[in-house]
């Protein structure tokens, strides 16, 4: 399984490289992590590597490829030292890029649906501030978090401060390991003023396979100049039923400067909520009405190396639970063609 | 939960008071505005134009990378110019940003 996923990155690498390979170097860029959670007393341990590949071709012409290489270790039951063992792999996208200008760029391939902020913008685990993904990620992108066909996508500047960008996509249903999507057509607008760094923007999502439904987001995401406050939030909609998540974090950098043991320490907090509206036992939703509340903090070591930290506390009709995650990344990043650092 | 309801109103709360409170310092005359107009910031074409394009766009989710050098930058950037919806002009001070 991992040796056909590693050879497809291979043929996709050497696809974006062998056109133009003195003019664009592809860059390997990505993450290594080590991930630990315990929930209700299990302790589940995570090593991963996210290697992601962008390889321009042209001015106009990139192809990039995102994959993840998982091993998921599970406490058995009874506590102790033995764990049970399982790896797992997954192509996240894989996908070419044509940039038309400044305003429409088309897209082919495999890509990450965009719906909402969190999935195309803050799944990589070398960015996103809590470890444990918000409970409500799946409203609107089924089946697997990707899609597989055609996408366009852009923005406008209809005066100097205001930015509206937009996404509208197709997907045809696959059931593969590797490209499996669901049938589905979407899209999504946001406002963006950069000069308040605020951005809010709403989703849609037609699901277009068996039970058709149609699902809604919204999200805010807002870090103003003044402070080092990182706010974002979601809301989403579905047939199975709606939630939100609202998370804030301050990086204490003001406390003798960036680089200073306090100045890389970045507490977070996390809010959301899910109501179940109809029992569905394959959307990947929480099975019953639940609330959660995470309590963390991310530490910047230097060389990109990342400490991530959490208490989540969840409230559910089907049990309370304590869920503790510790973690630690690594971004790395190295060109692929000889020569190609300089 | 409502405890916790409370406690997260009351940072938000703290949270404007300060915003507000260094928009108006910010503002000052003689003080270097963070918060002026993104027309007036974009209208000089000075070394940190790229520096104000990147934290206006990629600083709202991740930090600079470090040491990135001009080729790699460009695969990168690349990139980041299709999932950000950079223009052309993003793109360009951005990278001489990363990369000088």
């Amino acid at each position: 399984m991992i040796k056909r996923f590693l050879i497809a990155m291979l043929v996709m690498a050497a696809t974006g490289f062998g056109v133009e390979a003195q003019a664009d170097v592809p860059v390997i860029s990505g993450a290594v992590g080590f991930l630990s959670t315990t929930n209700g007393g299990t302790n589940y341990l995570e090593p991963i590597v996210v290697p992601v590949l962008s390889a321009p071709v042209g001015d106009h012409l990139l192809f990039e490829a995102r994959g993840e290489l998982l091993g998921f270790y599970s406490q058995n039951s009874g506590g102790g030292l033995s764990y049970q063992r399982q790896y797992f792999s997954a192509l996240d996208y894989a996908q070419v890029d044509y940039i038309v200008n400044s305003w429409l760029t088309i897209v082919a391939g495999r890509f990450l649906t965009p719906f909402g902020i969190y999935n195309e913008r803050l799944t990589p685990i070398w960015i996103h501030n809590m470890q444990d993904t918000p409970l409500i990620l799946p409203i609107g992108t089924r089946t697997s978090g990707s899609s597989l066909g055609g996408m366009v996508r852009g923005a406008f500047t209809p005066s100097s401060d205001v930015e509206i960008n937009y996404t509208a996509y197709f997907s045809a249903s696959n059931n593969s390991q590797y490209w499996g999507a669901g049938r589905t057509a979407g899209g999504r607008v946001g406002i963006f003023l950069p000069d308040r760094r605020l951005e809010v923007g709403m989703s849609y999502q037609r699901f277009l396979q068996g039970t058709r439904f149609n699902s809604l987001g919204a999200h805010v995401s807002w870090q103003p100049y003044s402070i080092p406050l990182d706010v974002k939030a979601e809301f989403a909609h579905s047939a199975s039923g709606y939630g939100y998540w609202a998370e804030a974090a301050y990086r204490l950098s003001r406390f003798r400067g960036p680089e200073s043991a306090i100045g890389r320490l970045q507490p977070v907090f996390r809010m959301q909520q899910f109501v179940r509206l109809q029992p569905n036992d394959s959307d990947s939703l929480p099975g019953a009405n639940t609330q959660q509340a995470d309590f963390g903090f991310d530490y910047f070591l230097p060389h990109q190396v990342k400490i991530n930290a959490n208490y989540s506390r969840q409230f559910s009709s089907g049990g309370d639970a304590n869920i503790w995650d510790i973690g630690i990344t690594y971004r790395f990043m190295f060109p692929l063609w000889p020569g190609g650092s300089k | 939960m409502k405890g916790v309801l409370a406690c997260v109103f009351a940072g938000c709360v703290y949270c404007a008071v300060q915003t507000r409170a260094q928009s108006v310092q910010a503002q000052a005359p003689g003080a270097q505005s963070k918060s002026s107009s993104w027309a007036s910031r974009s209208a000089s074409s000075s070394p940190s134009e790229g520096e104000i394009r990147f934290e206006a766009h990629c600083g709202r989710c991740h930090l600079p990378p470090e040491d990135l050098s001009p080729r790699e930058a460009k695969a990168v950037i690349r990139q980041m110019r299709v999932r950000a919806m950079l223009s052309a002009e993003d793109e360009r001070l951005i990278l001489r940003y990363v990369a000088p």
